[in-house]
Order: C-alpha cells, then structure tokens, then sequence
C-alpha cells in the first residue's frame, strides 16, 4: 500500500511551484522584451518521476517538474548573420566615406572644379581681347589664385579626412579588442557556470550579442570546439573561439589583441604620415577581409592597387590616395603644360616643345628682349610663400641633378623639366611669386617683344585647354570629370550594396526573431494558463484539506 | 512563421525609414530645383552636368568676345567711313584745284582746306578704342603716325589681332595700319605712309599751282579710294561672320541651357506627385503601425 495521506497534498504543491516558475519565466521574458541580444526562454516541464506502486497495478502519477530552462536560438543563423554582418559594415563606411569626399569635390555645383577652371579661362579669354588692360591682367592673376587654392583646399580636405579615418582605425582596433576581452571573461564565466550540468542561458545571450557586433567590425568566425574532455556531468567539454581569417582572436580564456603602429615609412607617397599599421600583438601579418576595419582601411589606404613606397600593394579600391594622386597628376601637367608648353600637341604619344608661359614677352619688354620666361604657376616654398618662376627652376634643376637626369638633345624639350614638375603636388601648387606680385607686367601674352597688343601666346595658352592629348583621360575639363564620375559610380556601388546588405540583413534578423524574439501574446497566454494552473493546484490543496478535515476530525471518536 | 513584437517593430522601423529616406530624397529635389545631390545620385547626370557647364560657360565667353570683336570693328568701321568721306573730299578740291579758272587766292584757300585734311586723316589713322591704338597692329600703346605723316613705329599686315569666337574659330579685328596707310605693304619704323604722301604731294602741287600735276594726282588718290574699298570691304565680310557667329552662338546659349536644365533640373510636377505619394505612404504606414504595435493581449486581459 504506497497510497500515503498526504501525497495528493504533495503533487497539488508541486504544481503550485510549476506554475510559479511558469509566471517567473513568463516574467523574465516580458522583462527583456527589449534586451538587445536577448533570446526567450522556455521551460523544459515534464511530469514527475512517477512512483511504482507495490501490487504491479502500474505507475502512480506524481505531479509535474522543470527540468531545465532552455533558450530559443538557432545557431545556423547567428552564423548567416555574422557573415553577412561583416559586408553590412563595410558597405555602411564605405558609402559613408565616399559622400563626404564627393562634397569635398563640391560637384555638380556652381562653385566647384569646374566654375574654378572656367573662369580662369575666361579671364584669360577677356585678356586675349585686351591683353594690355591691367584690371583684367589682375583679375587674371586672381582666378589663377583660386585655381591653385581650390587644390590646395581638396588636397587639405582630402588630408584632413585621412587623418580622421587613421584615428577612426585606431578606435575600431581598440574597440574589437574591447570586445575580445568581453567575450574572454564571458567564456570564463559561463564555462564556471555550465560545468556543473546547468545551462547559462543570458550569459550566452549576451556573448552572443556582443560576437554580433564584433562580426560588424571585421571578418570573424565563432565557434565553439569540443577539447575531448568530459565534464563531470558526462558532456563534451567545450571551448568558445572567436577567429579573424583562422587566427584566434579569442581562445577560451586566451585572448590576442590587435595592436596599431605608426609606420616607419608611408605606404603611399601621397599618404601624410604617421599612419597606424594594424597587426596581431604577437607580431603577425593579419589579414583583415571586411568589416567596418576593412572600410576604413580601404578608404585610407585605397590607391587603385598600386604598389607603394613600401614595396607592399596598397588595397584594390580608389580611396583618398588615388584621388590625391590623381589631383596631383593634374596639376603637374597643367602646370607643365601652361608654363612650359611641353604637351603631346598631335597625338602621337610623345611630348612636344610649343610655347608657353615661359616662351612670352611681358608688356614693358623692348624689341630685341628674350622671351620672359616666367612660369606662371609654380609651388608654394618651405615657408608656406609662392616660389618666383627662378627659384622654381633651381628647385627643378637641383631635383633632376640628383636624380641623374639630363637634357636630351634629341628631344625638343628639357627632360630635366620635365622630371621637376614631380615636386608639384595639389597641396603646394599654387601661381608663381612673380604674378602675384606684378601680374601687370609679368604675365606674357605676348608672342613677340614689345607688342602690348599681341595676344598670340595667350591664345595658344588658351588653346591647350582643348587639347584631347593633354592627359589620358583628354582635355582638362574631361580629366576630372572622369574622375568624379568614377567616384560617382563607386559611391553609388557602395550605397547601393549597402541597401542590399541592409535588407539581406534585416531579414536574417527578423528570422532570428521569428526563433528568439518574445512574443507578449504568446507571454500573456503563458500567464493566464499558469495563473490557472496555480488557482486549480491551490484548490487542490484546499479540496484535500477537507478532506483531511473530514477525515481527523469529523470522523468521531 | 512565428512573429513577434519586436519583429513587427523592426520591420515597421526599417519601412518608415526607407520611406522617409525617399521623401528626404524628393523634398531634396523640390527644395533644390535639381535632380541630384551628389555624384553618386546618379553618374552620368553628374558627369553630363560637368560637360554641359563648361560648354555653357564657354559660349558666353564667347558670345563676350564677339561682342568685344563687333565694338572694335564698329569703331574701325566708322573711322573707314570717315576716311572715305575725306579722301573723296580730297579729290574734289584736288579737282576744283587743276580747274584753269581758279585765281592764285583759290588755289590758296583750297591748299589750306587739304592741308587741314591731311592733319585729319593722321588723327584718324591715330584714333584710338580703350585707349589703344586700332590702327598700330600689336603695338596698341602706340600712335601709328607722326605729325608729318611718317610712321611712328614698324607695322606689318601679319599683325593681326585675333579673337577667338569659336572653338579654334578665329577672327581678325583689326586693319593693321600698314594695310590701309601703306597700300598694303608692310611699314617700318620712319616709313613715309603713302597715303599721305598722296595727299603731300597734292599739297606741293597746289603751293606750285602745277594743274597738269594735280590733274595726274587725282589717280593716285584714286589707288587709295580703291585700296580703301578692299580694306572696307574686308573688314565689311569678316564683320558679317562675327554677327553670324553671334547669332549662332545666342542660339546655342539657349540649346546649351536647355540641356542643362533637362539634364539636372528636377520635373516639378513629377517631383511633386512623388512626394505627395510617399508622404501619403507615409501616413498610412503610420496609421497602420499605429494599430499594429500598440495592443497586445495585454490591453484585453482583465
């Protein structure tokens, strides 16, 4: 006979705690409805180990129990997050930073490239039609001012933004490693936890959370590795790595940082300097594939593949270097070409010797005088001032000097010229001192000497603008509209990926939270059922309490 | 599938701001008139807005340079006029003067009047446009003639002032002085103009009262009535293609400009029933969101 007085009393108490852990779930899940990473939890609720009752009639029910509590999570798609995460991240920067070097460019507007040019060449234009007058001899040194500034302020611009994405580098570094030391003492703790059989379910919500945003930062892969061992409660034991392309950057309770270091020697010539290095603290070569980390290095260090200074390739991708390569580019043959004349006049692919600044009279010139031989644009000095057109040829000869270069006969023009205009950057161009001091006198438009009427040579200064051969890329006007077109269709790939990502993304997620997210309907139901649950087992109780009541004290003695 | 509260607020979340997204995008192009903001709005608008800029700002430098090239022909072109008309009056008192009737006292009197021609035709051949010379070739701070007649600095026809009205379309807007002075032959510097030493020679005709002279002279200043007509007429056809080119190049402003605005400008209408279109999405998104994520079983239980 195992039928024992108070068992009835025993079960209706169990379902008493059943339900009462039933609404304390029910509970922490409405509380962390808005917990960012938070997984639901359910309750693992089976019936009670049953009693075997003596006389084989079976066995005799003993109420309900909670086994475990478990959390809603799909691991496969965590991973599918995490891997597409990373391209989210990428493409956010990228696209971030390709706007703000497009309003650098200030383009299409009525104050960007294109007005500075045009104007430059109309005040030439006018001066062709009076090339004694000296207001528009001035107002042509003015729009030569602003052409070499307008460089002078993209190269600053495009200088400033570097140095801000190097800080920005630094800051993502330091933040991965944040997160890789979360994530370590994360591992410590819920390892603690779960060797003794239980499950650290929020523990493991918030290490989750936290992979999450690391996988936005830098190509990451998280998994966790059975050592071979067993816990005491007969399981595998297991340990949490988080990888960056297969080195660890989390092991368990190991962790290896990143570390910054301002590097030695520029990978770009046109970088500025002191720029951060990213690479493991052990000393290794990290390869970084994605991730925010990735954007911003691309963007920093992107010079269209070339290989720099350093003799490594710099990224695939046209970032800020490209593009001051390319203003610098353009300034030195604009500036070659304005002042010397030395430009592929026919097409042929070889440079040719016309006339140019340097080949004109001045107004005050006297029949008989050589040519002027001033440039009209030159480059800024050490001490920040525009160089005269002389002090710029010593600079240019010194320059070839020490390269080893000389004049070869053969060829119409000075090749030692033609390796000095290197020095001119967009950062320094700017008009030589001579205009700016005496634009009236200096500037030569004159194709013969003292002929203040002559406007020969400022035509055939203005007539390079047409010129199809000046660049690659054709006639000044085209070489930068080339370039902001190309920039133009990266940064609509860039936004346009970023939309893909973004709903790629969106929809992983909300795929996750169709799993882990809680639902405050299905909550509420949960609650009603145990409320009910628990009024029916205390009415149990209070049922079987009359029955004792009838039982010991009705039952008269 | 399962759906939770979250979820429904996360989508709602990710649709409004797609949505506001658009609307920024046509509020944008209302506010700013232009279909784009930045290069990467669109490529090729961008880099087609580059093109037709310049091309713009080119023609109206142009159109000013013709402008330019017309005011210095008007002037050389009024000056010419005046030069005829005194040259013909020239011959006529060179005529009057080989007339056998006239006393000693007329042939003096008639003397005077080409006397004070001749000052005037050197004035003219000094006048100046801006302060420059019209007639000195490159040399603009310079008179072309000296009091006597003589070339005051050297002038050659290949002196030519050139604007450019065109894309490597020139034009020339000057008569350099030696071409109208000089009977088109180039002049150095103390030259005698032959032109005013026709009229020189009229006026040593006249103070020896030679008529068969002045008789013959009057052919010589018939070589430069007609040395005129050519120079007149030169300039007369080069004038022409600059008012052609004028015209052409209004038009072209107005076709350029066109284009422009078809390339970037944003079509109000359509813009406008754009953002009348999101903005109703928008509302509707809001008052479905509205009902969506508010209630839950919460709100029923009592």
């Amino acid at each position: 006979m195992n039928n024992t007085t108070y068992m009835a009393m025993e079960i209706a108490l169990r379902g008493l705690y059943t339900a009462q852990r039933g609404m304390a779930n029910v509970a922490h899940n409405v509380d962390n409805v808005n917990t960012p990473g938070y997984s639901r939890q359910v309750l693992d609720q089976r019936a009670a180990r049953p009693l075997l009752v003596a006389n084989s009639a079976g066995m005799l029910g003993m109420g309900s129990d909670i086994v475990s509590v478990d959390r809603m999570r799909d691991t496969f798609l965590d991973e599918k997050y995490r891997s597409e995460a990373q391209y989210l991240g990428e493409w956010e920067i990228k696209a971030f930073i390709i706007e703000e070097m497009q309003t650098i460019y200030n383009e299409p507007s009525d104050n960007g490239y294109t007005k500075i040019i045009s104007d430059f060449y109309s005040a030439l234009q006018n001066l062709s039609t009076d090339p004694s007058n000296l207001s528009i001899r001035a107002m042509v040194k003015e729009k030569g001012i602003a052409v070499a500034k307008y460089f002078n302020s993209v190269a600053a611009h495009f200088d400033h933004l570097q140095e801000e994405l190097n800080n920005m580098v630094y800051a993502k570094v330091q933040e991965i490693n944040s997160l890789a030391d979360q994530i370590r003492d994360l591992n410590l703790q819920i390892y603690n936890y779960e060797v003794m059989g239980n499950k650290a379910n929020d523990l493991r919500d918030r290490r989750d959370y936290l992979v999450d945003r690391l996988s936005r930062l830098v190509n990451i892969s998280a998994y966790e590795v059975e050592t071979g061992l067993k816990l005491p409660n007969g399981e595998p034991e297991k340990r949490f790595m988080v990888t960056i392309s297969g080195k660890a950057l989390v092991d368990h309770g190991d962790v290896v940082h990143l570390k910054c270091e301002r590097r030695t020697q520029k990978l770009n010539f046109e970088d500025i300097e002191n720029l951060f290095e990213v690479s493991w603290e052990d000393g290794n070569v990290i390869h970084i594939k994605s991730g925010e980390l990735r954007a911003y290095l691309d963007m920093r260090d992107g010079n269209d593949g070339l290989v720099g200074l350093n003799g490594e390739k710099s990224p695939n991708v046209k970032g800020i270097p490209y593009y001051q390569r390319k203003m610098n580019e353009f300034v030195q043959v604009f500036a070659r070409t304005f002042n010397e004349g030395i430009i592929d006049i026919d097409g042929d692919g070889a440079l040719d010797k016309i006339n140019g600044h340097v080949d004109g009279y001045t107004v005050t010139s006297r029949p008989g005088d050589l040519p002027g031989g001033i440039r009209f644009f030159t480059m800024l000095g050490s001490d920040g001032k525009p160089l005269s057109s002389a002090d710029f040829e010593a600079i240019i000869l010194d320059y070839a000097d020490k390269n080893g270069i000389a004049d070869d006969p053969s060829t119409e023009y000075d090749e030692r010229l033609l390796a000095g205009y290197s020095l001119i950057t967009a950062r320094n161009f700017s008009i030589s001192f001579d205009i700016e001091d005496n634009p009236s006198n200096n500037i030569a438009a004159s194709s013969a000497p003292g002929e203040p009427g002559n406007n020969e040579n400022l035509k055939i200064l203005i007539g390079m603008r047409h010129n199809p051969y000046m660049f690659m890329e054709g006639m000044p006007e085209d070489f930068i509209k080339t370039l902001i077109s190309s920039m133009g269709v990266d940064g609509q790939q860039y936004v346009q990926s970023y939309e893909i990502q973004k709903a790629i993304l969106n929809q992983v997620d909300n795929r996750r939270q169709s799993i882990s997210g809680v639902s405050l309907n299905e909550e509420m139901v949960n609650l009603v059922k145990y409320q009910q649950i628990y009024g029916a087992a205390a009415k149990m109780i209070q049922t079987y309490s009359e029955v004792l009541d009838i039982l010991i004290n009705r039952l008269g003695i | 599938m399962r759906i939770t509260n979250n979820m429904l607020i996360n989508n709602m979340m990710h649709n409004l701001s797609n949505n506001l997204t658009r609307t920024q995008k046509y509020q944008y192009q209302l506010a700013t008139g232009k279909k784009i903001r930045l290069p990467s709005d669109d490529p090729i608008v961008a880099a087609k807005a580059l093109k037709l800029r310049t091309d713009v700002s080119e023609i109206q430098q142009f159109k000013r340079n013709t402008d330019d090239a017309i005011n210095w022909m008007d002037i050389t072109e009024s000056t010419l006029n005046q030069i005829t008309e005194l040259v013909h009056r020239m011959r006529e008192i060179t005529n009057q003067a080989a007339n056998g009737t006239n006393t000693a006292e007329d042939v003096e009197k008639i003397k005077a009047e080409a006397e004070h021609l001749k000052k005037q035709l050197i004035d003219l051949a000094n006048i100046t446009y801006a302060g420059r010379y019209i007639f000195s070739g490159f040399k603009t701070d310079k008179p072309l003639l000296d009091e006597n007649g003589n070339f005051n600095i050297a002038v050659s026809n290949s002196e030519q002032i050139r604007f450019e009205i065109g894309i490597g379309d020139d034009i020339d807007v000057n008569v350099p002085g030696s071409d109208l002075f000089n009977g088109g032959m180039n002049a150095n510097s103390g030259d005698k103009s032959n032109f005013v030493k026709v009229f020189d020679d009229v006026i040593a005709a006249m103070e020896s009262d030679d008529k068969t002279q002045l008789s013959s002279l009057l052919a010589d200043i018939d070589d430069q009535i007609e040395n005129l007509l050519r120079v007149r007429a030169g300039l007369g056809a080069r004038r022409n293609r600059v008012e052609l080119t004028a015209n052409r190049l209004d038009d072209d402003l107005v076709s350029f400009t066109n284009l422009m605005s078809k390339n970037e400008d944003v079509d109000m209408a359509e813009a406008i029933m754009n953002l009348q279109n999101e903005a109703n999405v928008y509302m509707a998104s809001l008052a479905t969101s509205a009902k969506v994520i508010q209630p839950s079983l919460v709100d029923f239980l009592k």
